[in-house]
């Protein structure tokens, strides 16, 4: 070969570059590239990085409802990181609880001085009994409140129910619910498991529920038969062996009274003591129902803990027709706030001092506080410091006088959760119970201490709504309602883990349909549609599940939706 | 996911789930998000490309009307044994069994997206990063110090809560003992369960509760006849629930009884499961 023919040719030089690429492929270097790329890519700005700091427990309840699940909180420094229940587990609301603070729906500035000039006012001009607190979640110290400052007022306190029933499942053999969630955050969710094995429960209701699932018997009912299936049950052949029954139907507390459950499983729900003077001069507890017609001018609404939901349409019939007043105290714009002159924004738990409302499956008096695991922020509103300065109530810490009642009765015992000791409540301070309340304990009155009243049976309020709801018609409206339990009316934004990315849950603005309703309504999966009812209609996203029965619409708890459908509503869905 | 535990007596953690205690709450679902750092949902994510470590899933027997019977059924990464697929087709060796504890551990900052382990998996436990994590403003203040979120474009899955595994060996070791206790170790989905449908503990010992669920003749784990070795066991006395756990793809005929992989401490093929009527299998189609 000479060396002419040795020269390097511009072709040459092509095949080297593309050889040594092709090469260096089949080296570890691109790979090991690829790596170190992907590790530095991990620390991209816009992916946090966790907190640091020094691990401490702190322990509380939960305040989202009246179960108060007892709650250990992770906390770094004095951030929550992570909530766990102390005896049994929270449910998924009450897990991820520590996010609320943070829901971008959460309220956080309202126009406070113009309410309170307004509410000052108004309340100057209004007619007799025209100021009224209605309490979403009463039974808590805040309630006291609330009914001395009307009793000042000459006001009216309105809550959901005027006599709220205890149910004590321990002592129950058979139980047959009518639709109520006895499994599925009814009561305390650690007190009804621990019952659970010892009594049968009989789930009647149309759509197959979760506490449908694990119930020893599920009778299927057609939607919207609910109270015709009431009605039946003392003919039933099990009748005798009932205990206890369980729903919203009228007729339960009758059916519950003839099977003499009144003084075994039936109780009127106990609550802790009170100092004297405040039961003096309370304002006694008024159905919103029972109420006349547009007699109400100024209303003051406390949806910040709500644990249920009133429709619209019935408070607005309570309203006078000129000019009411109408403020809320919530912690989003989704309740009462759409149609409230001034929604004030409140502290949500964990940042709220409060306590908790009576169990419904506690038979004796309890008393737990929510203590604050984070400050709230500037710009929320107390809404018993408002309502008592309303009414020139004197400023004081109800909390504290409560507890110090509590303790004077030297009755019961603390159960602290650090520990998970019991204290007889006679061996503690007037300030070691407060301090205690303040570490995460409850106080209990137990069974054997406690004389639970018994009711006779629930009378129906005295005015009913005067208006008759006009007759729903099967053409127009083919389908009845099946609602969801209630859920809290603010919920972390982790919930989409079972509403979104898993359908676990119904979310609250989702209505579910049978597929067979569905094409016959050209509604798909995931789908924009209008739930319509003679009270109104909203706007919903579609599911399609085979589990809804033809015929019936699973309808999620949103308030929209609650606004314009209650349970066993005639209903449609059409597309949007 | 490398470990030094020379000092520690080997373990093969695994869990128990009582598919007839699971009332299908989400807890677990919410807790394990909590604690491992899983941002919510994005906009657009759905039951397919969504994050969901352990993910309840809703099956019926497949009947009509008053016939018809669901349950729920937790699933999350079942931890096979040595053959795990996961483990064998990573190019990246991002995937580990660790021998100290028999959890097979995802490496994020090893792995390179290409879902080859996703399409591995036969029980679709592992999920895909599609966006950068994120949180509403001042919600990263909750995140959990002891996990690293997440970038996108990486695959994760359940590692048994590790973080907690770390955590009480640290504080093993520091106390001077050689085995961690039982009570300082419990995944986030364990502890939160109201129901208490899910036990947690070293197969390995004979005591724990685990070991004794999974030798219960109502226990049975997902897709035997694949003998992957999972050391999640399900309990269920319906025999239409075991029925769709066997079958290797949900609406497909179970393989015949027989084929089955016995348990721990069985010689034999599982008893009592019933003939293999076409249990159909549908993941609830709310989403």
């Amino acid at each position: 070969m000479s060396l002419s023919q040795m020269t390097n040719s511009r072709r040459d030089i092509f095949k080297f570059a593309g050889g040594a690429v092709a090469g260096a492929l089949f080296t570890p270097a691109p790979w090991r590239l690829i790596t170190d790329t992907a590790l530095w890519s991990e620390n991209w700005p816009g992916i946090p990085r966790p907190a640091r700091g020094e691990i401490r427990f702190k322990f509380t309840n939960c305040a989202l409802c009246p179960a108060g699940c007892a709650v250990r909180a992770r906390c770094v420094g004095e951030q929550p990181v992570s909530l766990a229940g102390v005896r049994g587990g929270l449910c998924p609301f009450g897990l991820s609880a520590h996010h609320l603070p943070y829901h971008p729906a959460r309220l956080k500035q309202g126009p406070i001085l113009e309410a309170t000039a307004a509410v000052f006012q108004g309340a100057g001009k209004r007619a007799p009994n025209g100021i009224a607190v209605l309490d979403l979640n009463p039974g808590r110290t805040v309630s006291w409140t609330y009914r001395r400052a009307m009793a000042s007022l000459k006001g009216l306190y309105l809550a959901p129910e005027s006599q709220p029933l205890a149910y004590d499942l321990s002592a129950a053999k058979t139980v047959l619910s009518i639709g109520a969630p006895l499994l599925d955050g009814w009561g305390t969710p650690a007190n009804v498991l621990a019952a659970r094995p010892n009594f049968r429960l009989i789930q009647a209701e149309a759509v197959e529920s979760r506490t449908a699932m694990l119930a020893d018997q599920w009778i299927q009912l057609a939607p919207g038969t609910e109270s015709a299936f009431a009605q039946s049950i003392p003919s039933l052949p099990y009748a005798k062996d009932l205990s206890l029954v369980l729903g919203d139907a009228p007729e339960i507390p009758e059916i519950n009274r003839q099977l003499g459950a009144y003084g075994k499983t039936v109780f009127a729900r106990p609550e802790a003591p009170v100092p004297e003077a405040w039961s003096k001069n309370a304002a006694a507890v008024t159905e919103l129902a029972g109420v006349p017609d547009h007699s109400i001018s100024v209303l003051l609404i406390d949806e910040s803990s709500a644990v249920s939901y009133i429709p619209w349409h019935r408070i607005q019939r309570k309203l006078v027709r000129e000019n009411p007043l109408v403020v809320t105290f919530a912690t989003t714009r989704g309740g009462y706030a759409r149609y409230a002159q001034y929604a004030l924004p409140t502290a949500v738990y964990p940042e709220v001092l409060d306590d908790i409302a009576p169990a419904v499956d506690c038979i004796h008096p309890t008393f737990r506080i929510a203590v604050p695991l984070v400050p709230p922020p500037a710009g929320v509103v107390n809404p018993a410091d408002f309502v008592s300065a309303l009414a020139g109530l004197p400023a004081s810490n109800s909390l504290r006088e409560r507890a110090d009642a509590v303790h004077h009765t030297t009755q019961g015992t603390v159960l602290t959760y650090a520990d998970n000791k019991e204290t007889p409540l006679k061996d503690l301070t007037a300030d070691a119970f407060w301090k205690s309340l303040n570490d995460g304990t409850r106080w209990d009155r137990p069974p054997g201490l406690s004389i639970p009243s018994t009711v006779s049976a629930c009378q129906p309020a005295a005015g009913r709504p005067s208006s008759p709801e006009p007759p729903e018609s099967p053409a127009d409206l083919p389908l009845i309602a099946i609602r969801e339990p209630y859920t809290p009316a603010l919920v972390s934004p982790l919930m989409t883990k079972l509403y979104q990315e898993s359908g676990l849950r119904l979310a609250p603005n989702r209505v579910a349909l049978n597929p067979r309703d569905a094409r016959a309504a050209n509604l798909s999966n995931g789908a924009r549609a209008t739930l319509q009812t003679r009270i109104g209609k909203c706007s919903v996203e579609v599911t399609v599940d085979p589990a809804v029965p033809p015929g019936a619409v699973q309808v999620g708890c949103s308030p929209g939706i609650q606004d314009v459908c209650g349970p066993s509503s005639r209903a449609k869905v059409v597309s949007a | 996911m490398t470990s030094h535990t020379n000092n520690l007596p080997a373990a093969r953690y695994g869990m128990a789930i009582d598919v007839d205690r699971c009332n299908g709450c989400g807890s677990c679902m919410v807790a394990c998000a909590v604690e491992n750092n899983v941002p919510p949902a994005a906009a657009g994510a759905t039951d397919r490309t969504g994050l969901t470590w352990i993910r309840v899933f809703k099956i019926d027997n497949g009947a009509e009307g008053s016939e018809r019977r669901s349950a729920f059924v937790p699933v999350l990464c079942q931890h096979c044994g040595k053959d795990a697929p996961c483990v064998s087709v990573c190019p990246q060796q991002a995937v580990d069994v660790d021998p100290a504890t028999g959890i097979v551990g995802q490496m994020p900052e090893r792995c390179l997206g290409c879902r080859y382990c996703m399409a591995a998996c036969p029980y679709h436990a592992r999920y895909f990063n599609w966006w950068d994590p994120a949180w509403p403003a001042g919600m990263e203040k909750t995140l959990n110090p002891d996990v690293a979120p997440r970038m996108r474009g990486v695959v994760e899955k359940c590692n048994f809560c590790h973080g907690r595994w770390h955590a009480a060996k640290a504080k093993a070791v520091a106390n001077g003992k050689t085995a961690i206790d039982p009570t300082d170790y419990i995944p986030a989905c364990v502890e939160a369960c109201p129901s208490g449908a899910i036990h947690f503990g070293n197969l390995n010992d004979p005591a724990t509760e685990t070991a004794q669920d999974a030798r219960l003749p109502d226990s049975f784990r997902m897709l035997e006849s694949l003998a992957t070795d999972p050391k999640i066991y399900y309990r269920s006395r319906k025999n239409w629930v075991r029925e769709i756990s066997r079958a290797p793809r949900p609406g497909a005929a179970a393989p015949r009884a027989g084929t089955a992989v016995p348990r721990p401490g069985t010689a034999a093929p599982r008893a009592g499961t019933a003939a293999p009527s076409a249990g159909a299998a549908k993941e609830s189609s709310r989403g």
